[in-house]
Parts: C-alpha cells; structure tokens; sequence
C-alpha cells in the first residue's frame, strides 16, 4: 500500500479526531451515569425527609402534652418548683456557700456504723491501657481509688441519708 | 440465483450477454446497498437512542425537595416552631380486586381468611361483615386511617388485593389541645373556626405554604392551662369553662382554652356541640371583675384623690325603684382599697356615681367593651352594651359588671391597660417579633395605673383573692361572682365565677383571666360557689406551672410596694 505524507496525515488527523470523539461520547456517558446517582440520592434523601417527618409527628402525637399529663400523674407526680427552689442571683448563690459565724451552732451530724465488708460483688475496672485491674495500678498520689463492694455501700449509704436529709 | 442465470445467458450472443451480466451487477449492487442501507438505519436508530438515553436522561423525571416536601396546607405552629396542625401522609386501607388480574378470584386465600387475618390487627372489624365485603368483590376503603405498623402487618399478609396508598390529611398532633384556637379542615378542604379558617387563603398558597404559619401561643402553657381549668372545673363542677394567658406587653395571647373541647383529629356529632368558644364568643356579666375598672376611672379622673376617703357601706342604695346592695355585711364605712379587697357593690355605685355616666362611658369604649373583642378568630361575641346616654342605675350597674356582658377576651385586654402603664392594646394570636407591637392607646396615666398594681396585689395578699396567692410570683387581682340572668331576673344558684389576675405584680407581664361557668359549691371549694373558691385556686395552681416557661421566677425577695396603702385597710372580714 502506498502511503503518502499528505495521506498519513489525513489519517492521522482522523484518528485523533476519532478518539476525541469516542473520549467525549464515553466521558458525556459518565458524567450522566453520575447525574443519575446524583438524582438517585437525591430520591432517597427525600424519602427519608418524608420518613424523617412521618416519624417526628408521631413522636409529636405519642409525647402530646395529654399524654405527658396523664404519664406524670400515673407515673412521676412531678410539680412545679416552689420559690424556694430558686436562686435569685450570685449573692443568694454565695450566700449558701458562706463559712460558719463564730458562735454559731454546730451542723448535726448522724451516726452511723459502717456495713459489714463482704467479697467484692461488682468486677473491678481494668485499665485499657496496662490490662490490669485499677486497684493494682500505682495510684496517683499514694492512694488508690475506692473499688470494692464495701466502699461502695458506704457511698450509697451517704447518698441515702443525705436524701433522708433533704425531705 | 444470478449464476443460474448468467450461465444460462452464456449459450446466447456474446453482445447480449454482457448487457444481461451488467444488469445483473447493477441488480445485485443496489440490493446490497439496500441491505446496507437497512443495517445502517437500524445501527444509526440504535445509536441515536443509546446517544439519547446518555446524553439526555428522560426517564426518572427531576423533582426538587422544593415542590416534593411542599404539603398540600401550610402547617401551623406554635412560638417555638412545635406543630400544632400538619399536613400529614397517612396511611388508608384500600381493597382493590383487580389487582390480581380480572380473571379468577381477587384474593390469594379464601375471604373468610383474610378477614380473620384483617380482624387480627383491627379488633373492632367484625368478620362476617368483612367477608361479605370482600368476597362482594367491589374497590372501597376498608380504613381510613391505620398506623405505619399496621400497614406493615397488612403487607405481611401477601394480599396484593390490600393496598395502603398514602392520602394527605390534616392532623393534629397535640389532639383537643387549643382545639378552639386551631380550628378544623372540613370535607371541603377549607378551615373551619379557629386560625385554619383565617389562614385559609395563606396555608393554600404555593408560595407560602412551605413555611409554617407561627401563632403567638406557647404549647406548654397551653397545656398547664388546659390542665388546671379542667380540674378546676371538675373541683366545682362547673359546666364549662374558660381560661386565656395574654401578654400585656405586646398583646399576644399565650394560652387561650374554653372548656369542654372538642378534638380537631374527629369531628363528630358529640364534638360539635364544644365548638362554641367561650373566651371569644359567649358574653357574660363578668361582676366584680369590673371594680378596678371603675375605680381606675375614677382615680384617673382626678374623682378619687384620697384613697382614704370614706364611703358609707351599711345603707343599701336605691335608686328608680333598684336597690342596690352587697352580698353581705362590710360595716359602717369603707375606704377605697377596702371596698376593692372586700368587694362591696354599694362603695362602686358610690364612686361610679361622683365619676358619672360619660367618664365611665368613654372609659369603657376606650377600653374597647361597646365592640367585638379585638382579636383574628372569626368567631366573636358583641358585646350587651347599654346603648344611649347611661341613667345613674346604669352607671352604677356597670361599675360593678353588670348590665353589661362582655367576652373573658375583652376582660384579658382591658386588664392588661390597668397593670402595664395604661397602654391598651388589641389582642393577637399571631407571633409579634420584638419592638414589633402595636403601638395601643392610651386609656390610664401611668401613675393610676401604679396605683392599681398596688390594690390588685393587696387584694389577693388579703382580700377575696388569697387562694391565689402564688408564693414569690406576686399575683395581683380581682374575684367575680356575677349571677347569671334567667326568666325573670338574676338566678341566684347558677353563677358566673371569673378571677381576673396579673403577675409579677412589681412588674407585671401576664394577665390571667380564669372563668368557670355555674360552678356548684362541693367538698373541694368549701361548699362555696364565689370566685375566691372555684376561680382563684385555678390561679393560684396556675401561676407557678407556667411562670417559668414564661420567663418569670419566683422571687420572694421583692414586690410591688404597697406600704403607703397597708395603713388605710383594717384587718377586717373578707368575702
């Protein structure tokens, strides 16, 4: 086959023009293969708005204010607080917090014995890091932290009676 | 073929054979461009229409979030954006028979099956019924409203026949609550009663229906509200009753309830009977709520310049054959702020009398009580207004609310002008941004109205209004037990008990205005049917629930200051 230069330059050119064209046709195919995922998502973002307030409003039903009323009058019985529940500013804050007069009276302290210590009911607390247990570590400070059951008790103890305290 | 035939042409003269294998040539190249032809259509066909699906994309059609999450009527809710009334997607319960296909039965399984299946999950069906229906083999709904879960257990089912197409509907979550406030979306798709009917035209449009429609309301105010007048009026027994929450400042009502409800979700025959709005559309003589009125106009008028001063309170007054009396003995003589925190009807009449029937009468229309109550609900009450040039009995009447009914609304804002500087101002449902609200008129110079927090706190700190006494919420106000006219004047035993309250009284915010309708007299209101009963314990439970949603805290380190006035009132007997 004879081929000039002039030929092989036709050729050329059409070759280039060729791939242009198959480049162009594939990446106009691409980019509307990516539209339609696009919209795809977009459908699904809008069927779960729609789900998303499908579920709000029955949240919004099933948590009615009648509902909630009836739920604290069978269940919690809360109330509004009372005026001596509220703080009016930083002084009255300050002035829970003020440090005994010199002749004052002395708080009320109640007695109490310390329970029995039993065997420790609850696994003590590994650290993640060294893989033992927390009551084995080198405390900081020179004193471990409080983990068996009888230490335990004794701070349920105190959260009791200071309730006790409070009513 | 075209061998056969041009071996046949052989035999023939050389000249005639060549034109023979010419056409023959020419013959077969047309047919084969023909045939090329044919495939290069059809690959040119193939090409355009891959070409086309790629390029062009036709087929889901786009939808914007704009116009797919757009409900068909706008939502409205409350000041902080919780929905009240939405356009919600629910589920209905559809049978459609030729689902299956027209030939051959319309149910995988025998009907009688199925509706024990449909039974199941919807007790209240019966199933012989549902048999019948659904071997009839005619489309209709089944439901009309079910839960998500249900719609779940039905596809459960395997029954192509069941569908469940998702209808728009209008729903209230917070179910009666503001009922007469919200209204309802009838058949007809158009609001009825409350703000549906107003926003109507707003909550259809396309441009604006996207964005919820805001009321000045406050849900959880509402609901305390609605709670506390309903056991209020369980406590007395009363047959209705009415209760509104309105800010002073700005007008906007933040609670507004009339009982009995109705529920919006269902309007039926038993509901529409609740419709009826009593804070907005029934008038009532209101009673002694009226007494600071009177006594504000009066100051005002430079009438009353000594609080001090002493009317006669033993005599009762008669005038064109009336008599005017009290519902009990006060002694000799009283004082101003005596005769408030004890109520007497003849110390008003006196005072009503020296400010005359044109003061009062241009006090009251300023207050606007000779009009409509001035609020967007449709439905609105005229008031009884005593039309003409008032007679001294009018004036006298009025001076202690009667003779002149007026709506619990009226009551609210006329209030609210008594406590908040003398500005009075029209009460709205819709939310007003800061700085945004109506300018008002003025009606009372401030410093009656300071005036008039001081005797509105003293009576509820020792008068007839102690029951609602809110520690640390300085709850300044006035009882009223009006009697309510029948056939042949007032009836003694079916009253109208209203407790018109403002608080924080040092600086007052909120009015109250709590009413109950023929309230009985029972174990829990001491076997009393007054007001200092019924109403003002209402007021009392009240004032602390919603306080702090609204932004007050109780303080009992401050108040309003009322030591100028303490000396004038002897500790005397109080209704």
């Amino acid at each position: 086959m004879n081929l000039t230069r002039d030929r092989m330059r036709s050729i050329g050119w059409a070759a280039v023009l060729l791939t242009c064209f198959t480049f162009t046709v594939v990446l106009t195919f691409k980019v509307n293969a990516v539209k339609s995922e696009v919209r795809l998502a977009e459908r699904q973002i809008l069927a779960v708005k729609q789900d998303k307030l499908l579920l709000e409003t029955e949240f919004e039903t099933r948590a009615n204010q009648q509902q909630l009323r009836s739920l604290n009058q069978v269940e919690f019985g809360y109330q509004a607080p009372a005026a001596g529940q509220y703080l009016e500013g930083e002084r009255q804050l300050a002035d829970l917090g003020k440090a005994r007069g010199a002749d004052a009276p002395s708080p009320i302290r109640v007695a109490k014995a310390d329970a029995p210590s039993g065997p420790a009911a609850l696994p003590e607390m590994v650290n993640p890091l060294t893989g033992k247990a927390m009551a084995a570590e080198p405390a900081k400070g020179g004193k471990s932290k409080p983990t068996t059951d009888a230490t335990l008790s004794d701070r349920l103890n105190k959260v009791d009676r200071r309730e006790v305290r409070d009513q | 073929m075209t061998t056969i035939s041009v071996s046949t042409v052989m035999s023939n003269g050389r000249g005639a054979l060549v034109n023979v294998r010419q056409r023959s040539l020419l013959m077969a190249k047309w047919r084969v461009l023909w045939v090329v032809l044919g495939f290069a259509v059809i690959a040119f066909l193939a090409l355009t229409r891959i070409a086309y699906l790629g390029l062009f994309e036709p087929a889901p059609s786009r939808q914007t979030y704009g116009t797919s999450l757009l409900p068909e009527r706008g939502d409205i809710a409350d000041r902080h954006g919780v929905p009240l009334a939405r356009a919600f997607p629910a589920y209905s319960l559809w049978y459609n028979p030729a689902a299956l296909g027209t030939d051959g039965p319309p149910l995988v399984r025998k009907p009688r099956e199925v509706a024990e299946a449909l039974v199941r999950i919807f007790p209240d069906l019966e199933v012989n019924a549902l048999t019948a229906r659904l071997a009839d083999g005619r489309p209709g709904y089944l439901r009309r409203r079910i839960l998500p879960e249900d719609a779940n257990r039905i596809h459960g089912l395997g029954e192509p026949a069941l569908e469940f197409p998702r209808e728009t509907e209008r729903f209230y979550p917070q179910g009666s609550m503001a009922a007469h406030i919200l209204g309802f979306v009838g058949a007809d798709g158009h609001g009825h009663v409350g703000m549906e009917q107003v926003f109507d035209d707003r909550l259809t449009d396309p441009a604006q229906r996207g964005t919820p429609a805001m009321l000045s309301i406050d849900t959880r105010v509402q609901g305390a509200l609605e709670d506390e007048l309903l056991r209020g009026m369980a406590d007395a027994n009363a047959k209705g009753a009415a209760g509104i929450v309105l800010d002073v400042e700005t007008g906007e009502v933040m609670a507004l309830a009339s009982l009995p409800s109705f529920n919006p979700n269902l309007i039926d025959r038993a509901g529409e009977g609740f419709i009826f709005n009593r804070v907005t559309n029934q008038v009532y003589e209101l009673g002694s709520t009226f007494k600071p009125i009177t006594v504000a106009a009066a100051i005002d008028a430079g009438v009353v310049t000594d609080l001090s001063k002493r009317y006669q309170s033993n005599r009762a007054i008669s005038i064109g054959g009336f008599e005017l009396n009290d519902s009990h003995a006060l002694g000799a003589s009283l004082n101003v702020p005596e005769a408030l925190i004890h109520s007497s009807n003849i110390v008003t009449a006196q005072i009503a009398d020296d400010v005359g029937g044109e003061r009062l009468n241009a006090t009251m229309r300023a207050l606007g009580m000779d009009k409509r109550a001035q609020i967007e609900l449709p439905a609105r009450g005229m008031p009884l207004w005593p039309k003409g040039k008032w007679s001294r009995i009018t004036t006298m009447t009025v001076a202690y609310g009667h003779g002149i009914a007026v709506t619990p609304l009226h009551l609210a804002s006329a209030y609210g002008a008594l406590v908040n500087g003398g500005i009075w101002r029209p009460a709205t449902l819709l939310k007003v941004e800061p700085g945004q609200a109506a300018p008002g008129v003025r009606v009372f110079k401030a410093s009656t109205s300071a005036r008039m927090r001081q005797l509105l706190r003293m009576i509820v700190e020792i008068g007839t209004g102690k029951k609602a006494n809110a520690l640390g919420y300085r709850v300044g106000g006035k009882t009223g037990s009006a009697e309510k006219p029948g056939a042949g004047g007032y009836r003694e035993s079916s009253l109208v008990a209203t407790f018109a309250a403002a608080f924080p009284m040092d600086q007052p915010r909120y009015v109250v205005i709590i009413m109950l309708d023929e309230p009985q007299g029972t174990v829990a209101t001491s076997g009393q049917r007054t007001a200092a009963f019924n109403a003002a314990p209402v007021v009392g439970r009240l004032v602390p629930r919603i306080g702090p949603l609204l932004g007050i805290m109780p303080d009992n380190t401050r108040d309003v200051d009322i030591s100028d006035l303490a000396p004038l009132v002897g500790k005397g007997k109080s209704e």
